[in-house]
């Protein structure tokens, strides 16, 4: 059973994309390669969720900073078929959904924030198989910001001896963006290289290269594979942070199991 | 967790609150209080309509217990109700020094609440027929939408969920055309939120849209939703609950 743990900035997507997980019927449910079944309450409730928010063209609210104990884990089976006749590969994985904000305050100065503790404790706990890292945003500034928060973060993971053993699948979320769509196929150079440099290079030279990748992904996706436009709407006044599904039939997410078997197989 | 609702007198918010527990319903149904007991509580028969609710008191917590059917099945939410007094908006009221400490009371509730119902008058141009006089011309309203929006930035950095409600709508639009157009089911609905909410918006709330929009961008983790509403159709009256439900059910 490996431990996940989400985490990325604000608005990122992180709860978005455990819903789809979760809501596979909908989601993955139509691709013949996967099939995920979800263990536990948790999984189970948020599967509702995705059916009462996110099909009815609504969206998530910011994950509440409480404590870690009362955070949800997400628990599922995942089954992967790659080729038909080849026998099926399935794993299990339970995920941590952090707050965004609290992944933000890593890199303040104010150190000693109780809650902020108890994230971090559990995020490099031996038994945390990987960490997901989504990040959405490029605007100005936001290269410098993430920077510092990656960097403290490789800090703390540096003195709680993960260094060596921590997976990091960081993944550009909300692909089907038009700026982005094109860039998917090779994610390190034309999307996190592009737009994200300082950060990308703080990760390639303080992680282990064997323990770090980088993805492409969008919980919404585009409308048809010979279509790809995107399956969103952005919500007014929110500059593209806040965005629903556009034609909930078409919902297909777009490369969304690749990271978690990476993270689980290597 | 509570749901506040909050606006000016004599804008519907004692009788939405109210009118939802009647048990002629649809997807929303109020288990408890009893609606015959609310009724003699908020209710003057003699006059025919609500009491207006007294400001003496800022706050008057109830608690509600709702179900709400939604697209998985039915839900029931427990929540706090609290119904304030539109007195407490002017500034006589707020400048009496005796009121201080009730409306501290009353910020130190909102900051908590998990949703905010405001609910707007309609303003004198969109009314028609019956004594449009009695309503506040567009201008007035805009200005006072513009209050509310310093009002929500200044004391209620934390809200995730703003329902703007323009109430009475039985005065400016054929009620029974509006909500069937926005009607909700749980297994097919024709619109989504998105939907309903665009439509809205654009047809009822343009005059404030750019306010609306300025205050989405400040609040963080701020939803604002629109909707009109009227305690003489039951779809209107639900529409704002099942949207809200949709997030507080657990
Ligand atoms: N365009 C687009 N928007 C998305 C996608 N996935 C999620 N979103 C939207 O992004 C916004 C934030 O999504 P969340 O899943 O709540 O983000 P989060 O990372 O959990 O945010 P916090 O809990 O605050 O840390 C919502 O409006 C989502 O609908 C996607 O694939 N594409
Ligand atoms: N036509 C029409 N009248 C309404 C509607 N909702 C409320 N009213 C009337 O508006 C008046 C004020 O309603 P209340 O519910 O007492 O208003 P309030 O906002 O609680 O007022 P205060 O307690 O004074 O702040 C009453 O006469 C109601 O019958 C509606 O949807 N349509
Ligand atoms: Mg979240
Ligand atoms: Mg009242």
């Amino acid at each position: 059973m490996g431990n996940i743990c989400v985490i990325g900035p604000r608005a990122s997507g992180k709860t978005t994309y455990l819903a789809a997980l979760a809501y596979k019927r909908m989601t993955i449910g139509k691709s013949k390669q996967f099939n995920i079944i979800p263990l536990n309450d948790d999984s189970r409730e948020i599967a509702e969720k995705a059916e009462n928010i996110i099909c009815q063209g609504e969206s998530f609210e910011p994950t509440r900073v409480e404590s870690v104990d009362t955070l949800p884990d997400y628990s599922f089976k995942i089954a992967v078929k790659k080729f038909p006749r080849i026998k099926e590969e399935s794993f299990q994985l339970v995920f941590k959904d952090y707050p965004g904000e609290v992944f933000e305050k890593i890199a303040e100065s104010d150190a000693g924030d109780a809650i902020q503790e108890e994230f971090i404790e559990e995020c490099f706990r031996k038994d945390v198989e990987g960490c997901l890292i989504l990040f959405s945003d490029w605007i100005k500034g936001t290269d410098n910001h993430y920077n510092r928060i990656i960097n403290r973060f490789l800090e703390l993971m540096d003195s709680h001896d993960r260094a060596k053993d921590l997976r990091l699948a960081v993944a550009m979320s909300k692909c089907e963006r038009g700026e982005l769509w094109s860039g998917r196929l090779d994610p390190e150079t034309d999307l996190f290289n592009r737009h994200l440099p300082m950060t990308t290079a703080t990760l390639r030279e303080k992680v282990t290269p064997k323990n770090i990748r980088f993805y492409a992904i969008s919980t919404f996706g585009v409308l048809r594979r010979n279509d790809p436009r995107p399956n969103r709407i952005d919500e007014q006044g929110k500059s593209g942070q806040a965005s629903v599904l556009r034609e909930i039939p078409r919902w297909q997410p777009y490369n969304i199991i690749a990271p978690l078997y990476w993270l689980n197989k290597g | 967790m509570g749901v506040i609702y909050i606006g000016d007198r004599e804008t519907g918010k004692t009788s939405l609150a109210m009118e939802l527990a009647n048990p002629n319903s649809h997807y929303v149904k109020v288990t408890h209080p009893d609606y015959e007991n609310l009724k003699v509580m908020l209710y003057d028969d003699a006059e025919g309509r609500t009491k207006a609710t007294d400001a003496s008191q800022a706050l008057y917590d109830r608690a509600l217990e709702i179900q709400v059917e939604l697209p998985t099945g039915k839900k029931e939410i427990l929540l706090e109700w609290l119904d304030t007094p539109g007195e407490i908006w002017r500034t006589r009221w707020q400048q009496a020094d005796e009121n201080q400490p009730e409306w501290q009371k009353f910020l130190g509730s909102i900051v908590d609440s998990e949703g905010i119902l405001l609910v707007v008058p309609p303003y004198r141009e969109i009314i028609s027929g019956a004594n449009r006089e009695d309503y506040i011309t567009q201008q007035q309203w805009c200005n006072r939408f513009e209050r509310w929006v310093k009002f929500f930035r200044q004391d209620c950095p934390k809200v995730r969920h703003l329902v703007l409600c323009l109430n009475k709508a039985d005065l400016f639009c054929d009620v029974n055309k509006e909500a069937s157009r926005l009607e909700y089911s749980p297994n097919r609905s024709p619109m989504t939120w998105q939907k309903r909410n665009a439509y809205v918006m654009q047809r009822y709330f343009r005059p404030i849209q750019t306010q609306i929009e300025h205050l989405n961008k400040n609040i963080s983790g701020l939803a604002i939703r629109c909707f009109i509403t009227s305690i003489h159709n039951r779809k209107l009256l639900e529409l704002p609950w099942i949207y809200l439900g949709s997030f507080l059910a657990d």
